[in-house]
């Protein structure tokens, strides 16, 4: 299974720290040598913030991808465990954007590329995993709460082993309740 | 407010039954002023020309429309220039296409065609020959109608809608985010800082 | 309390206190508490971060404090909940106390208040029956015409349930800026010397006469927030003819900015001591530019009472000198040389005048990190003091705490005809305070940007037919100012939040110079404003950015791009 990011709202606080170290870690050094208007500002998560919530969302990178099955631009691939969009071959068409339930994808506008009709280049833009950088995912390392984890696949089964285990534990409890005979442990 | 993206017109699968409601509108609310054509069959003085094509298999129909591309593939490659951004949406000038083709092979949805155009009831013919001509023909998201997409309006069974990938996002991570909650708290262990 | 200590509480009463906007380490702490198992109360009028994972959140009505907090420990006091024994051993006042607080019954208060009854009650015994409950509080509290009685209110509940003097319990003020405890432990008050010595004390200002070989005066100057009045309305020789403002900008953060505004025009002269150029810069007569956190060393003070220490990592650049070396400088050039050569032989003139951070030694603050005064021996062991008012011994002559209750009074603008909608300001995490430091980091700009946002609840905009983003003025008595409209749920109808960081959405065009009659701070957190359409969208968005231009301008920014 993929790996992906995932917030906790009773950790987060709200500070969009992850938003700006997502920035930060794709565009690298430059972004602090260049002019301030001269580099782009596309966080790949977004925090939501409502009554009861706040949390960043961000793609799941999901096994069955519904972004990747609406691409008729060969522009979406699973590569390495995650869910990758290739800038290069988007076209802007918006089906992913259309397609993912969670809203992950966003239609981004770039200030340094351009079609060839001279238009400004507009792609979709989601979370990458920070595949390809040094340290892996930016947002969560640095998140002063700790509310993003990146859940894996060993993550998944032990939970799951976990619960099935307390399932049984508890079936068990339940049944002897009901026969009023003790439990051997 | 305007939207900063292109909007579309998207299909609820299940709910399309192939009927070409659709095509008809479309073709009438592009053709009322210019050919006369009213909302009854009586009035059609010209052949069926829509900017939306329903397609059909077994198990599914649905009309495939220009989704308005940001960087379109149709209007990157129009070398005479006859596709344009009106606000965010592509329209094409039927009257500078020279019918190359190149959009209707660029198109990756199949969304263009070549089709024959009519004004005052007469088609549309070649400055020299005097034979018929043929223009990009897609959806153009009935940017001059106040109303809006005819396509969307007429369809018996809803199955149309108008997309604002962006409205639609917000919602959908409202949802997501609400659903984190539930989420963790299913987690066995919280994590400790 | 220490900082550390929060996390460690069994309940957490947090009023008027936004820790995720304000300090995201404090609500770490808070965070942390929650997960460890602690319970939440949370007073606030706006769905903060704190209310959402608080057990109980208390959506009072703003300018309710005292309404509540008395409210509070009158069912302490009814249900029989208090400490009766640490009363009866360690403070005075108790009958007084309860004469006034007897009549704020939770039924009397709650349609004011507009939390019910049952949850006043139900919070108060949680706080009461916690066995470690520790209160904390911020501007929420102190930035009203009432604020002080707050205060005192809040120590009060601590006091009655013997909540002082031990791990994890008490009353913690959370201040607003890193240091301003700093700026308070060092005398930059009217009325105090360095160490909260007081100068109409002539044993203590012997002391400090003799110290520095001056005659001193034995009378208390003036506040900050007064300032304008000695300015426009007083004469000679009340009238303030100069003003010295360091690491401040009372152009953008004092209340009623006209009145500032005027008073910095006709004020004779005006210095401005400051890391980066501000609004108050533009009316400053010289500017003195000084060196920033990392170029210089430094002690700073947390709100905890903790002394740590700052060290130089980089070299200035440009024409600055420190702080210190632009005092000392200015001293000797008006008649009273000082002979300072660096940061250690100013601190340790500081402890040797100050009983309460005699111990704190450079090397001791180098060892242990953060020592807490008091500290009073230079001895190793003496490290600091984690919490005061151990085995109950308070800073009173009598060494008792003393109950101080007084009548609840609204705040002086309320909403009227003209005006009605609530206004308050407020903090948000990214840009801080009046952002004169935060403004220059470019990803914080990318974040958020002029002109602002005014935060209203979503049914008061559809009335006034507004959407998400769009420029609006937002008016008072006073003045207005354009910013964005931000609907959102967390906010009650009729109440309206900006933040006060920005130039053009300058909110404290707003505000009322109302002060409380103790501390002299503004009510920040009440006034009476409107909101109103601006019809013309692309005209106000055309001349917001002018309006911006023209204050960097002034400013002499020429960098396209840069702020400040």
């Amino acid at each position: 299974m993929n790996g992906y990011v995932q917030g906790d709202p009773m950790l987060c606080i709200g500070c969009r720290t992850c938003m700006i170290g997502c920035v930060v870690a794709h565009e690298g050094r430059h972004i602090f040598e260049v002019d301030p208007d001269g580099y782009d500002f596309h966080p790949k998560l977004k925090v939501i913030k409502t009554f009861n919530v706040s949390v960043p969302v961000q793609c799941k990178h999901c096994e069955n991808p519904a972004c990747m099955a609406a691409c008729k631009s060969d522009a979406i691939h699973m590569k390495d465990g995650a869910v990758q969009i290739d800038r290069d071959k988007c076209i802007g068409c918006k089906s992913c954007a259309e397609a993912c339930p969670f809203g992950a994808v966003q239609m981004v506008t770039l200030k340094n590329e351009a079609n060839i009709d001279g238009t400004p280049k507009t792609v979709a833009n989601k979370c990458d995993l920070c595949q390809g950088l040094p340290k892996g995912p930016a947002c969560l390392r640095v998140c002063p709460t700790a509310a993003l984890r990146f859940v894996q696949e060993e993550d998944l089964n032990a939970t799951v082993q976990a619960k099935r285990l307390g399932t049984l534990k508890l079936t068990v409890a339940a049944e002897a309740q009901q026969k009023q005979t003790p439990v051997c442990k | 407010m305007p939207s900063e993206f292109g909007l579309f017109v998207s299909t609820d699968v299940s709910k399309c039954s192939g009927c070409k409601a659709c095509e008809m509108a479309c073709f009438q609310s592009h053709n009322v002023k210019r050919n006369n054509v009213g909302k009854t069959v009586g009035t059609i003085s010209v052949p069926v020309t829509p900017k939306l094509y329903v397609t059909v298999i077994e198990t599914a129909s649905m009309p495939v429309q220009c989704k308005h591309c940001e960087n379109s593939p149709c209007k990157a490659v129009c070398k005479q220039n006859a596709i344009r951004k009106v606000g965010a949406q592509v329209v094409v000038d039927e009257n500078k296409c020279i019918g190359c083709k190149d959009c209707l092979v660029a198109c990756p949805f199949g969304a263009i065609t070549l089709l024959p155009f009519y004004a005052c009831g007469k088609q549309v013919t070649q400055a020299d020959s005097g034979d018929g001509k043929v223009a990009a023909s897609k959806c153009d998201l009935c940017f001059e109608d106040p109303a809006g997409p005819a396509c969307i309006r007429v369809c018996p069974n809803e199955a149309l809608h108008l997309t604002d990938v962006n409205e639609e996002r917000k919602q959908k991570n409202i949802a997501a985010a609400e659903a984190l909650a539930v989420i963790n708290a299913g987690s066995p262990e919280r994590r400790l800082l | 309390m220490g900082v550390h200590e929060i996390e460690d509480a069994a309940l957490l009463f947090v009023f008027g206190y936004n820790g995720a906007d304000s300090h995201p380490i404090v609500a770490r702490r808070i965070v942390r508490a929650k997960q460890k198992g602690a319970k939440i109360i949370c007073c606030d009028p706006r769905r903060i971060e704190t209310a959402r994972i608080a057990d109980m959140h208390l959506q009072l009505k703003g300018g309710t404090n005292l309404l509540l907090v008395n409210a509070i420990a009158n069912v302490i006091l009814e249900e029989g909940l208090c400490d009766y024994d640490f009363i009866q051993k360690n403070t005075h006042g108790f009958d007084e106390f309860v004469e006034t607080v007897k009549k704020y019954t939770p039924e009397s208060v709650e349609e004011q208040v507009q939390v019910s009854a049952e949850d006043i009650r139900k919070a108060a015994r949680m706080y009461a029956t916690s066995g470690r409950s520790m209160i904390l509080y911020g501007m929420g509290v102190c930035q009203f015409g009432q604020a002080v009685d707050v205060v005192k209110g809040l120590a009060n509940l601590a006091i009655m349930t013997g909540s002082f003097g031990r791990p994890s319990v008490g009353i913690g003020p959370v201040r607003g800026q890193n240091n301003v405890q700093g700026a308070c432990d060092m005398g930059a008050l009217p009325n105090v010397y360095p160490g909260y010595q007081s100068v109409t004390d002539d044993k203590v200002r012997e002391k400090f006469e003799k110290a520095w070989g001056v005659k001193l005066s034995p009378t208390p100057g003036i506040t900050l927030t007064t300032v304008p009045h000695h300015v426009l309305h007083e004469e000679d020789p009340k009238k303030i003819h100069a003003y010295y403002i360091m690491g401040e900008d009372p152009a953008q953060s004092d209340p009623d900015l006209a009145e500032v505004r005027e008073s910095l025009e006709k004020c004779d002269f005006v210095v401005l001591q400051d890391i980066y150029m501000n609004k108050t810069g533009q009316y400053a007569d010289v500017i003195l530019p000084a060196t920033g956190w990392c170029e210089h060393d430094a002690v700073y003070s947390c709100c905890d009472r903790g002394f740590q220490k700052v060290r130089k990592l980089i070299e200035p650049s440009g024409d600055v000198k420190t702080d210190w070396d632009i005092i000392q400088s200015i001293s000797a050039a008006m008649g009273y040389p000082m002979n300072y050569k660096n940061t250690i032989q100013i601190w340790n003139e500081v402890i040797e005048l100050c009983p309460g951070f005699y111990g704190a030694t450079d090397e001791k603050i180098e060892k242990n990190v953060c020592v807490q005064w008091p500290c009073r021996s230079k001895e190793e062991h003496d490290t600091g003091t984690v919490f005061l008012h151990r085995d109950g011994k308070f800073a009173h002559p009598d060494g008792k705490a003393k109950f101080a209750a007084t009548d609840w009074r609204p705040p002086q603008e309320l909403e009227n005809e003209e005006y009605p909608l609530s206004f308050s300001t407020v903090r948000e995490v990214g840009h801080y305070s009046v952002r004169t430091m935060s403004g220059n980091c470019r990803t914080l700009r990318n974040l958020e940007d002029e002109p602002g946002w005014i935060q209203m609840n979503p049914e008061d905009c559809q009335e006034l037919d507004l959407k998400h983003g769009e420029l609006v003025k937002v008016l008072s008595k006073r003045g207005y100012c354009i910013t964005r409209c931000l609907p959102t749920d967390r906010v009650k109808k009729g109440a309206t939040y900006m933040t006060y960081q920005w130039w053009i959405g300058a909110c404290n065009e707003l505000t009322i110079g109302n002060l409380d009659p103790i501390s002299k701070t503004p009510e920040y957190k009440y006034c009476a404003c409107r909101v109103e359409k601006i019809k013309d969208q692309v005209w106000a968005e055309k001349h917001i950015r002018e309006e911006y231009e023209q204050i960097r301008s002034n400013m002499g920014i020429k960098v396209k791009g840069a702020v400040a």
